[in-house]
């Protein structure tokens, strides 16, 4: 019997407690919600307030001017508005999560909470770097193949390849001594590998002077030809 | 009363071209005479010129225009008498006027008593006075200068059965001066005026004066050695007498009768003043510049006549083919308008009666190289008559006032030698004297100040020029010198207001002074000399170092 | 206003100067002293024989030649400080002369001169090549006359050529500017040709200088704008075309300056284009007269069969991007072929450049990289060309027009597919 009560006033204790402890977490569950849910709505808002501000011509203009528009087409992206908000809605909602989840007196957690918010402007930034990394190699792999292409190159591919890769490869060393991550062996690895002149190369067969470096690689190959005649039509 | 001896009294005088016939009528007949000229010769004198010049005054049947003289030594009984001439050459010396008469020495009228008597029989003494031939095939070579009416320079004579040669109208035989009577002849006559005491003769159609076979009989040397005669012995008997040939050539041929200063003391410069009316309308100095620097040097006793229009056809011969055309085209559209190679109009109905292009033309009359003439009514602006024939209908009456026939004459109108202008915009009632004489705005009063300034200095008549070229080709600018004098002259050809940058380094530190008004432009510097001028707009700037 | 910035002081003293004009040639030249002593003479005598009373000006827009060019034309002057020039003229004839740039600009040459005639008030303004050896006087009446005397906007030059010369506008601008704006205009980039002052202004004036395109193709641009405006436009033969330097003629950037031009010029008129479906003959001034074209050099065709293929191999992922899968395989079949059966039949090609157009349009890549994808192609249609008119010579160069004629109906055929792809891919 007494047994009985003892569990039973064991479990009623428990219960208790976890009812108290419930009722103890429990407003602070609701607030955390209710942060989440603030913090999706104000998101949200922000997402709409930036998708218009940026939907507006003059901004469509200096994307396209700059080429981004070309580059988010390329890697089959939505439009840059809709990437920079869907961006924005993300970071904004994640950060009032996390905020709500503060508010629960959770000491791991908050410490994980604490270290992320840290982590969180490194991890964009290196986001960033792969992002146009992979805009740029493929931009400048393509410049390299057409210009091989037209100067009637043998191995066009596998030129547009090693740029492709060189510049992907400075892009994720970028990446990674941004977020601290294997510094040195990236390093020493992409110094060994790729010399500076190698990446200079590419850059400037890709880069301002790709036209000059075309017509180099065109007269180089032409001169070595001497019974090509087909430039001699005038095409006007 | 014969006018203070001034060997070179040419160079800065101001010609002014009259016709008796034209000027006024003292007697009521219709008809201009000595009389009547005389009687208005004050105005002569206010307008300020320092020579008149008539046209021929000899007795003539008058199908020339009195070119066709009949008598050499009387007068016109239309005109007066041998006395009324030296009454006239009395007042106009008397105002400092001096007297220029016309002498036509290539040929005669046919109804001279000379070509009577040659034509009378083959071995007439005076056979030899004129140019005979049993064919009409001599002197191929020779050019037809009146080509709307002659077709040969060869006539049929049909009473002595033979050619006679004549340069221009069939009724004006040549003179045969190989003949050393007709040269002797022709002396007595000159020397007949001379002794009356005319200042100068203006010799008609000098180049023609010899025939030689294989030649276009012009300009040959045998014509320059009866010139230098008549030089060599005027110098001796009648010094200060002034020569002026009339003779339409190129600068190049014209430069001939200058000779080494023993020929023509002037001659006219045919070639520039076409070239100045398409200058004007091609709104481009290029045909102005470019006569004058084919113009070659003359000697330095001599001068160029210098004219704007005169009694004849604005004379188109002296233009390439495309020149003519343009000029045909902007200057006498109406065919009617058009005379030999030349189109018969006078200046202001030329210039589209426009006050600012009358101007400059006038500016640039008075200021380049030579010796300035006034053809008779185009200093007050008169209009033509182009229903008359061949040229006459620029030998109209003079306007004088807006009353009876323009106070040219009190005959009745219809008994006048010429109808009188009448229509509303150049007629008598709108230009005459009169009028003019009472606005100091009037045409006629603009010209009397532009005549007193051009006389306020020897640069114009003497000075050397030098051509300035600045880029802007619709500014004519030149800088005429004589000793320490330096007058620096601009005109716009253009109807709009130009900018024009001028290179005057050599003239560093002057400042110039617009002679019209006297006021003081900026002095120059190292800089070109920007001048703005407004449409057909012309200075004239005396160069001062103070 | 485009020409404030453009003109420098110096060059606008010499206008000054100059004045207004009712006829201004214009020589954009960069190192042409070899060739613009003739060039030179036959403007001037073109001048004096055609228009001798009219105000006329040579404007010479060089780009920093080493060789003196400028030095050449000035000297060709006629005025009253050169009267040693043994020529009769009425007028006096500026030529005058300008740097642009220390590079040459083909484009910002013709503004320069553009900008010149706009400022010069003139009726006409006529642009010459310097390396046009074989001009005679004529051409000057054969371009400026219609501008000058019967009121056209834009005379368009028509030539006869070396049998093979000008195939990038006989297969691909003539044919696509005709669909598109629907008038039979030979020659919409020409290095000749003639602007009345109207339309000179109207293009300086308008908006469309802030766009790129006109920057760098401004004759095609100047083209288009007549043919999309409402003006008159004509076209006049004007004889032998002398063969073009190729040293200038790299075909990369002669498609950047009129395939691009063009196809940059359709977004801005879709409107207008989008409703034409035939296409209207231009009028033509002056007779083609019969001289005889020199035989062209041999070609190697092997190597346009081989560098084809190749691209078609190699170009295969940016082709993806740009072109439909159909017309991608029919690409791969072509490629495939031996060069005796080599054909890239005309529906192919037009398919193939409407659809790089309706991708330069989208900016599916970049678009510089869009034009240098078509040169590999366009050596296949050139290819083609070449074997189809193998056997047509000099006279019966009717087969040659023949075929030309028969590849613009199939642009204008497909035109619909155009427009399909461009309603798709917004």
């Amino acid at each position: 019997m007494r047994e009985r009560e003892i569990i039973v006033a064991e479990l009623t204790q428990a219960w208790q407690e976890l009812v108290r402890g419930f009722a103890h977490y429990l407003p602070r569950l609701v607030e955390m919600l209710i942060v989440a849910f603030i913090g999706w709505m104000i998101a949200y808002f922000l997402k709409l307030l930036v998708r218009s501000i940026l939907g507006m011509k003059k901004f469509s203009k200096l994307s396209e001017s700059a080429g981004t528009t070309h580059f988010l087409h390329q890697m089959a992206l939505p439009t840059a508005p809709e990437l920079v908000s869907r961006f924005v809605f993300w970071v904004a909602w994640l950060g009032f999560i996390l905020l709500g989840v503060s508010i629960l007196p959770i000491v791991a957690l908050q410490d994980y909470v604490s270290r992320f918010f840290f982590f969180l402007p490194r991890l964009f930034v290196a986001l960033l770097i792969l992002f146009f990394g992979s805009l740029v190699a493929g931009f400048f792999s393509r410049a390299a193949l057409l210009a091989a292409v037209n100067a009637n190159f043998r191995s066009s591919r596998l030129l547009s390849f090693a740029i492709r890769v060189m510049v992907s490869i400075f892009a994720i060393s970028m990446a990674f001594e941004v977020l601290g991550v294997a510094e040195q062996t990236v390093l020493v690895f992409f110094g060994a590998v790729f010399g500076a002149i190698m990446l200079g190369l590419a850059l400037a067969f890709g880069l301002g002077g790709k036209d000059l470096a075309r017509e180099f690689l065109e007269r180089k190959l032409s001169s070595s030809k001497k019974e090509e005649k087909e430039d001699e039509l005038s095409p006007l | 009363m014969p006018l203070k001896r001034e060997a070179s009294w040419y160079k800065d005088a101001i010609i002014y071209q009259a016709h008796v016939r034209a000027f006024n009528d003292s007697n009521g007949d219709g008809i201009g005479d000595f009389q009547g000229l005389a009687q208005r010769l004050d105005y002569v004198q206010d307008l300020g010129v320092s020579a008149i010049w008539l046209m021929p005054f000899f007795p003539s049947p008058l199908r020339d225009d009195g070119y066709d003289i009949s008598d050499y030594k009387s007068v016109n009984p239309t005109y007066g008498n041998l006395d009324d001439f030296k009454k006239f050459l009395a007042i106009a010396h008397d105002r400092g006027i001096r007297v220029i008469i016309e002498m036509v020495l290539n040929h005669t009228s046919d109804q001279h008593p000379w070509f009577q008597e040659s034509r009378s029989s083959r071995d007439n003494p005076k056979r030899d006075w004129y140019v005979w031939s049993d064919v009409d095939t001599k002197y191929r070579g020779t050019r037809i200068i009146f080509l709307d009416t002659e077709m040969s320079n060869w006539a049929w004579d049909p009473i002595s059965k033979s050619y006679y040669w004549h340069r221009f109208f069939s009724h004006q035989p040549d003179l045969n001066y190989d003949n050393p009577q007709v040269r002797e002849e022709m002396w007595n006559v000159m020397k007949f005026w001379l002794d009356l005491g005319i200042d100068g003769f203006r010799l008609d159609a000098v180049p023609y004066l010899i025939e030689r076979e294989g030649t276009n009989c012009e300009n040959l040397p045998e014509t320059h050695t009866i010139i230098r005669d008549l030089r060599k012995r005027i110098d001796e008997e009648f010094p200060g007498t002034m020569l002026l040939a009339e003779a339409n050539q190129w600068p190049a041929d014209l430069r001939q009768y200058f000779g080494n200063g023993d020929e023509f003391h002037m001659a006219f410069h045919f070639p520039l003043m076409p070239r100045m009316f398409m200058g004007l309308r091609l709104e481009d100095r290029k045909p102005i510049t470019e006569i004058l620097q084919q113009t070659p040097e003359i000697p330095p006793s001599c001068q160029w006549c210098l004219f704007l229009r005169n009694h004849d056809e604005l004379t188109l011969e002296m233009v390439t083919d495309i020149e003519r055309d343009y000029m045909y085209d902007i200057y006498a559209r109406d065919k009617s308008m058009r005379l030999n190679l030349g189109i018969r109009r006078r200046l202001a109905p030329l210039l589209d009666n426009d006050r600012r292009r009358i101007e400059v033309m006038n500016g640039m009359l008075m200021s380049l190289p030579g010796t300035p003439i006034i053809y008779y009514g185009d200093e007050i602006g008169m209009g033509d008559n182009i229903n008359l024939g061949d040229r006459n209908g620029v030998r109209t009456p003079m306007q004088w006032s807006g009353g009876w026939n323009g106070g040219f004459s009190a005959a009745d109108p219809e008994s006048l030698y010429s109808p009188p202008i009448l229509n509303p915009v150049y007629g008598y009632p709108a230009v005459n004297v009169l009028s003019q004489k009472r606005t100091e705005h009037s045409l006629l009063s603009w010209m009397k100040h532009l005549i007193q300034t051009r006389r306020s200095t020897h640069v114009f008549g003497s000075g050397s020029i030098e051509f300035l070229h600045p880029a802007n080709h619709r500014v004519l600018a030149y800088v005429r010198q004589l000793e320490k004098e330096t007058v620096l002259v601009v005109n716009n050809l253009s109807s709009a207001a130009q900018a024009v940058e001028l290179d005057l380094r050599r003239y560093k530190g002057n400042i110039l002074i617009e002679m019209f008004g006297r006021n003081i432009f900026p002095r120059i510097g190292d800089l070109p000399y920007l001048l703005t001028m407004g449409p057909y707009q012309f200075y004239w700037f005396r160069l001062r170092r103070i | 206003m485009a020409e404030e910035t453009l003109l420098s002081d110096d060059f606008l003293r010499q206008l000054i100067n100059v004045g207004e004009v009712d006829i201004l040639v214009g020589l954009p030249t960069h190192n042409n002293a070899q060739t613009i002593e003739p060039v030179l003479r036959a403007i001037q005598a073109g001048i004096l024989k055609c228009f001798p009373r009219e105000r006329a000006v040579i404007i010479n827009a060089d780009g920093g030649s080493h060789d003196g060019t400028p030095d050449l034309v000035t000297g060709a002057s006629i005025d009253d400080v050169r009267n040693v020039l043994k020529i009769h003229t009425l007028r006096t004839l500026h030529a005058i002369t300008t740097q642009y740039a220390h590079t040459p600009d083909p484009a910002l040459a013709l503004r320069t001169i553009l900008a010149a005639a706009d400022l010069l008030r003139a009726r006409a303004c006529v642009v010459i090549s310097p390396t046009s050896t074989t001009i005679d006087p004529d051409w000057l009446q054969r371009l400026a006359r219609p501008v000058y005397n019967d009121g056209f906007d834009l005379v368009s030059p028509l030539y006869r050529r070396q049998k093979f010369e000008g195939i990038l506008m006989s297969n691909l601008l003539y044919p696509m500017t005709r669909a598109v704006y629907g008038y039979r205009i030979h020659e919409p980039f020409a290095s000749e040709f003639a602007v009345s002052g109207h339309l000179v202004s109207d293009f300086l004036n308008s908006e469309i200088w802030n766009e790129e395109w006109v920057r760098v193709g401004t004759e095609v641009s100047l083209t288009v704008m007549a043919l999309t405006g409402k003006y008159r436009t004509c076209q006049s033969f004007l004889g032998t075309k002398a063969h073009v330097d190729r040293s200038s003629s790299d075909l990369v950037v002669a498609m950047r300056r009129t395939v691009g031009t063009l196809f940059a010029s359709l977004d801005r008129n879709r409107p207008l284009w989008s409703t034409i479906n035939d296409s209207k003959s231009v009028p033509l001034v002056g007779t083609p007269s019969e001289t005889e074209e020199p035989e062209p050099e041999r070609i190697d065709r092997k190597r346009l069969w081989e560098m084809f293929a190749t691209g078609v191999r190699e170009l295969e992922p940016v082709f993806r991007t740009i072109l439909s899968s159909t017309t991608l395989a029919e690409l791969q079949r072509i490629a495939a072929l031996e060069l005796t059966e080599f054909q890239y039949p005309a529906g192919s090609w037009a398919t193939t450049v409407y659809e790089f157009a309706a991708s330069y349009h989208n900016a599916v890549i970049s678009r510089d990289h869009i034009l240098q994808a078509l040169v590999p192609l366009y050596r296949g249609r050139m290819l083609t060309f070449l074997l189809e008119n193998r056997s047509s010579s000099g006279k019966d160069g009717d087969k040659m027009e023949e075929n030309v004629e028969a590849l613009c109906g199939e642009f204008e055929r497909l035109k619909p597919h155009l427009l399909k792809l461009w309603a798709d891919r917004r």
